[in-house]
């Protein structure tokens, strides 16, 4: 009986704590992003101009750093909601989408093409370039999980050109656990490494920015998209690269895969066999024990694992894409740091 | 390089194909392996041949000191076993190994790599050690310069055996849903030959990884047809393993697949469904004990690169809706006949044979075990009148030697009838 009685009195104070948890929690997440142009520069001295996005502190106030992958956007595990107020410095109208999540309002933008045929040329409302005001996009009811961000305008060239990142939210702690966060309902970390895999085809990347890319121009789509850099993080291998703090041995560590990319990649863990546990945000209803997984356009995996000993790991795209613009080492690989 | 000619070479092919079907030895079916748990390996140089008539260099893992190959020496070793891998470079750059999967890999080596240590050029050597506990099929291939290296040969399978076998049956892991008649191996690679051009003109600045076109596909280092010859042939020095997958009705087959290049590749049996039971060496299972039971019965199989998997193919003829023995309804059954057609007649009507242009894998007969007449010259390299699959690479093109079709990333299952012996 008393049992009992204990048991209703965690019930209740849980409820209360959580009304007040509630009470105090804002109704979303907000962002302020810019899209605008940063350099980045390959090992082997090559300048490659790209679109990033920034997170400034408010519309305007440009205190941001232009970086790509964009800024990993956190929705708080009280939170339901997302605002982005984005700000454009681009020449080019630019948006946002979040494949999975649920935008409160998504129109295309469509436009009258030389033929006269009605084309879209983007999956939701655009920022001008230099808008007085920020442009609003918002979600609602955000799913717990890894998800990538990414233009939603003309997104053949503006992926590519670096207009991606990476979303997560975690499932709320109801009781206090020792764990850093719950990915998913049953999956506790105590560390989490985010993995952004993303290529770049400098080609595209100077027709662009020389005014070279569109109808009638030097390069006129897309279509033979010949990449030479392979990023990690934004990051090509080379010499002296520091690796990833993967925390300690023992730990349960999350790795959070993304592909910003547009080619198909499998990551190898060399030294372990990981659990996958979900993939674009859904978990799966059993982990799945590897040590490679299939990593295509868009998608995202979430894994688990539990380093037994300290050391440095690599991870490497096993389709090998291992190279900078022709010179090896290079391309996608890094290591994960397991520290004591 | 006196190369054969192309015309030739399909013509040994063919002998060899009709010896090897006439003397069914053991070299024809199974897994080819080389026990260890100690391997002493050399990198070093070779060439290969492919059906088209090409000749290519390569790198490859030799055993003992001996032969260059492609791919490396299947590693055959047990559960719980201390594995050791001795490597002797012969090779102008450092190489290395790596065993994704494998855990806790004690490595020893002139110099530091970024993947493992790493055996210096021209005689350098390195090794490897680790405790070989989980079993299943497993890939390893040079953690040196992967993207040039592993293109170039450098790759290989290892087979961990299960501790908790049941004499007198084979398993692939700790659990019966694994248990197989037979095991055949797809080691699936692919090849830029340009790449290989390059290299043996020394032209080693000129290779771009990231132009890299393959054009050449292969199933444990061979082309179709050359999957089907006979392992160890003279014909193929440098080429060892062969891939014919040989079962009797109702046996389980259980193929090894590996991702060895850098394509995914979709491997697609005929004849009926497989189950992938296992993936990077872990049965594909809800929790210990539960055996392969989140098992997937699918018809093409997905091979990554670096990846592996193990599936379980099964055929019996079931729901043909005629009986593939031609039996009488009165006639006994045959073992594992699909019962629920035994007795029902062929459904068409044979055209008469001068009507007929005929395969050269065709008995003579549309039954299982009965062999037909045929026009003198026709037929001939089905000697037992099994039944022929083919089972590719179902990204079509890579079905091709350098644009020459048949080939590349294919090789035929053959169903016996039952009493043919298959090691």
């Amino acid at each position: 009986m008393s049992q009992i009685v204990t048991n209703r009195a965690t019930q209740i104070l849980l409820a209360v704590v959580t009304l007040l948890a509630m009470a105090g929690a804002s109704p979303g997440a907000e962002y302020y992003l810019r899209a605008d142009t940063t350099t980045k520069i390959m090992p082997d001295g090559q300048t490659v101009v790209m679109w990033g996005f920034a997170l400034d502190s408010a519309f305007g106030a440009e205190d941001g750093q232009v970086t790509v992958p964009g800024p990993l956007l956190t929705v708080p595990p009280n939170q339901k909601n997302l605002i982005i107020n984005l700000d454009n410095n681009l020449g080019v109208p630019v948006s946002i989408v979040i494949p999975s999540q649920i935008n409160t309002a998504m129109v295309p933008v469509k436009f009258i093409d030389d033929k006269g045929r009605q084309r879209i040329r983007s999956f939701t409302h655009e920022t001008e370039p230099n808008n007085t005001e920020p442009v609003v996009y918002k979600w609602k009811n955000i799913r717990e999980g890894t998800y990538l961000y990414h233009s939603g305008s003309h997104p053949a060239v503006q992926v590519q050109m670096g207009l991606y990142g990476c979303l997560k939210k975690d499932v709320e702690k109801l009781k206090k656990i020792d764990a850093l966060g719950i990915a998913y309902a049953d999956v506790l970390y105590d560390t989490e490494v985010v993995l952004c895999f993303s290529e770049i085809d400098p080609a595209l990347h100077n027709a662009v920015t020389t005014g070279n890319y569109g109808p009638g121009k030097a390069m006129t789509s897309t279509i033979d998209y010949k990449p030479k850099y392979f990023l990690i993080n934004g990051q090509p291998y080379s010499s002296g690269l520091p690796p990833l703090p993967a925390g300690s041995p023992n730990q349960q560590v999350l790795i959070r895969f993304v592909n910003a990319g547009l080619e198909t990649h499998v990551p190898v863990l060399q030294g372990f066999h990981m659990n996958v546990v979900a993939e674009d945000g859904y978990k799966y209803r059993y982990g799945r024990e590897q040590y490679s997984l299939i990593l295509p356009a868009h998608k995202t995996k979430d894994a688990i694992i539990i380093p037994t000993a300290a050391g440095t790991y690599p991870v490497y795209d096993r389709r090998l894409r291992l190279t900078n613009a022709g010179a090896s080492p290079g391309g996608m690989l890094t290591h994960l740091n397991v520290a004591n | 390089m006196n190369r054969m000619k192309p015309k030739t070479i399909m013509k040994l092919t063919s002998l060899a194909m009709v010896l090897a079907w006439t003397f069914t030895g053991s070299s024809l079916a199974k897994i080819e392996t080389v026990k260890g748990p100690t391997f002493n390996l050399t990198a070093k140089d070779g060439f290969i041949t492919t059906p088209d008539g090409g000749a290519y260099l390569m790198w490859g893992y030799a055993l003992d000191g001996g032969t260059m190959q492609y791919p490396g020496p299947t590693m055959d070793v047990n559960e719980g076993d201390t594995v050791t891998v001795n490597l002797t470079n012969q090779l102008s750059v450092p190489v290395s190994i790596v065993f994704p999967g494998n855990v806790g890999v004690t490595a020893a080596g002139d110099s530091n790599g970024l993947l493992t240590k790493e055996a210096d050029p021209n005689g350098g050597t390195a090794s490897y050690s680790f405790t070989a506990a989980h079993p299943g099929t497993y890939l390893y291939y040079s953690g040196t310069n992967p993207a040039l290296q592993v293109e170039m040969g450098l790759v290989g399978a290892m087979i961990i055996r299960p501790s908790g076998q049941p004499p007198g049956e084979n398993w692939a892991y700790n659990h019966s849903d694994s248990r197989y008649d037979y095991e055949y191996l797809f080691l699936l690679t692919e090849m830029d030959p340009v790449i290989h051009e390059m290299a043996q003109c020394g032209k080693w600045d000129q290779i771009d990884l990231t132009t890299y076109w393959p054009v050449l596909w292969f199933i444990n280092g061979r082309n179709a047809p050359d999957t089907m010859m006979p392992a160890n042939t003279p014909l193929l020095p440098t080429q060892p393993y062969n891939c014919l997958p040989r079962m009797h009705p109702g046996d389980r087959l259980l193929m090894r697949c590996l991702g060895g290049g850098r394509d995914l590749h979709p491997f697609h049996p005929h004849g009926n469904n497989f189950t992938q039971i296992a993936r990077d060496g872990r049965l594909l299972s809800s929790g210990p004990g539960a055996g392969a039971d989140l098992a997937v019965s699918d018809f093409t199989l997905t091979v990554a690169p670096g990846e592996t998997a193990d599936t379980i193919f099964e055929w019996t003829g079931e729901k043909l809706g005629w009986d593939i023995y031609g039996h009488d309804v009165n006639d006994p059954m045959q073992p594992n006949e699909y019962a629920p057609d035994h007795g029902k007649p062929f459904p068409v009507k044979l055209p008469d044979k001068k009507d007929l242009t005929f395969g050269a894998t065709y008995s003579g007969s549309p039954f299982l075990g009965l062999q037909g007449d045929l026009p003198p010259g026709e037929g001939g390299f089905n000697v037992n009148a099994g039944y022929f699959f083919m089972w590719h690479s179902h990204n079509e093109k890579e079905m091709v030697n350098y644009d020459i079709f048949p080939g590349g990333m294919m090789t035929m299952l053959i169903i016996e009838p039952n009493g043919v012996t298959i090691e």
